[in-house]
């Protein structure tokens, strides 16, 4: 063997590595492409923007209702509300909401607003005077007080006089949550309709209220009362302690929102004053006095609580 | 009849072998510098698909960071925008892009769990892959909590849209331990350790 022989056998070893090092690494598929053959890498896509609603027109059918009601002083006021029908026709043929934690969506209903805005600004006309807030405040719940009662299971509480498409039926019992403009056309309505009429004008004010539901069972009836929010609330002349629950720190004190105190005369019934703010007792409801009730916020947007994203190292050598 | 048996042709003699010392000598050492080339040629070789296994790898997670960073631009410009006490059209919205977040980060971890996990790494590096590839996975499922929660939202079962966020949020805790596995698994791959328990 000569040393040309040697030579070649080592420059053999030397394609080989070469091969190894150089041309299998560029023939690879390198690491500065991660991507997957066929498959692009994902992009954000926002949502999809929503058209506004249409308003109603003002020149449009509507019904018009007359509240004959009586301010916490006294005074005997006449209020017109005007609804649209097209506006009481979409709730009429909207489904109902089956979870309670939602009944907020039928206060803040958005076509709703105006009227409510409109009726609140009238039964609690604006004072610059801050002592006056609570007489603004126990107007609006003496007016909705003040419309009468009637069970969701009877065919009085709706105009057409029969019971509406999705109301719901359980067992003899019937639910039907109405919007705040559907308890002004019908002109009555039961807890639930009085507390979500009363805290859709309440919030018309800028109060802060939540709705408080007392689960019934087959003894007692449930109920439904609006919960303000208020820091602070005993008034001296009080002959009850105020009652309130706390939601997220905050305290918001009982309203009912059905019926009124009434002061009878011989026989008739000659004047009435509206239940305090707090005093769930008087009420005379076995429910509101001995159980603690569900709160459902008007406003309700849920939000996960763990978000961040963790950096993770990277291997040495990488990118 | 007697058989015959044919004649063979003589066969031809082998030529001697005549080998020096000196030229055994260089033959053995060839020998063995072509063994010695091909055992440093393959170690080399390895190595270098080891450490190119491991780029790949890195390079995959670093794609993967940037494009989760993408997201959680998206996220935290979100959260900041939340609105206390909206109106029903404000927290409409603002549940909308909760959506839209949660299929591109669906859509995100997705994707890059399927380059990482088709990645041939390093005996070393299994134990960070996989926990890596965990992290996507539970990231993917909070995500996908999100989209449920909603629609969830959107049909006005508040109710289960919160209960659903909740879940999400334990995904989101399985997501950062895993991570916190991976970094840990990492750390051992690059000390050539076993990784202690968690």
């Amino acid at each position: 063997m000569e040393w040309k022989d040697i030579i070649s056998v080592l420059a053999g070893g030397l394609v080989i590595l070469v091969v190894a090092l150089v041309v299998k690494p560029a023939l690879y598929p390198g690491p500065e492409d991660p991507s997957i053959p066929g498959a692009a890498p994902p992009a954000y896509l926002p949502p999809a923007a929503v058209p506004a609603a249409t308003p109603y027109p003002e020149d449009g059918p509507a019904y018009t209702r007359t509240f004959r009601w009586t301010s916490i002083d006294g005074g005997v006021h006449t209020t017109e509300v005007r609804v649209p029908e097209a506006l009481f026709l979409e709730h009429r043929a909207t489904p109902r909401f089956s979870d309670r934690l939602a009944y907020g969506r039928y206060a803040l209903a958005e076509a709703d607003q105006p009227i409510l805005k409109d009726l609140a600004r009238r039964i609690a006309p604006p004072t610059g005077n801050p002592e006056e807030e609570y007489y603004r405040l126990m107007n609006i719940v003496f007016f909705v007080q003040q419309i009468p009662y009637e069970y969701d299971n009877s065919t009085d509480s709706y105009i057409e006089g029969v019971l509406p498409r999705y109301a719901r039926h359980a067992g003899v019992d019937v639910e039907y949550q109405k919007y705040p403009v559907e308890m002004l056309v019908d002109g009555k309505g039961d807890c639930e309709d009085a507390s979500i009429l009363m805290a859709g004008l309440i919030d018309a004010l800028g109060y802060d209220t939540v709705l408080l539901r007392y689960r019934g069972d087959g003894l007692t009836p449930g109920h439904m009362a609006l919960g303000i929010r208020m820091d602070e609330f005993n008034p001296y002349y009080a002959k009850y302690t105020p009652r309130y629950f706390e939601y997220e720190g905050k305290h918001y004190y009982y309203v009912e929102g059905t019926g009124y105190l009434t002061f009878a005369t011989g026989n008739r019934t000659s004047w009435g004053k509206p239940y305090p703010i707090g005093d769930a007792d008087g009420t005379g409801l076995e429910v509101v006095k001995s159980r603690r009730p569900e709160i459902s916020p008007l406003r309700y947007l849920p939000t996960p609580a763990e978000y961040r994203i963790r950096p993770a190292g990277l291997p040495a050598g990488g990118g | 009849m007697d058989i015959q048996i044919p004649k063979l042709p003589a066969l031809p003699r082998l030529p001697a072998i005549a080998v020096s010392r000196r030229q055994a000598l260089i033959a053995a050492g060839a020998a063995v510098a072509v063994i010695a080339a091909a055992f440093i040629g393959w170690t080399l070789f390895t190595e270098h698909a080891k450490e190119q296994q491991v780029a790949t790898f890195a390079n995959h997670i670093a794609a993967s960071e940037s494009d989760l960073s993408r997201v959680y631009e998206k996220i935290s410009a979100h959260m900041r925008s939340v609105p206390k006490n909206p109106a029903p059209a404000g927290a409409d919205a603002s549940m909308r892009e909760l959506a839209a977040i949660g299929d591109y980060g669906r859509a995100v971890t997705a994707y890059h769990r399927q380059v990482i996990g088709a990645d041939t790494v390093p005996e070393a590096y299994t134990g960070a892959q996989s926990a890596y590839i965990r992290a996507l996975d539970n990231l993917n499922r909070a995500f996908s909590l999100w989209s449920s929660a909603a629609a969830a939202y959107d049909i006005k079962e508040y109710t289960a849209a919160t209960d659903t966020l909740k879940r999400a949020d334990e995904a989101w805790r399985e997501y950062a331990a895993a991570i916190a596995d991976y970094e840990r698994e990492l750390r051992a791959a690059e000390a050539g350790e076993t990784p202690p328990p968690a």
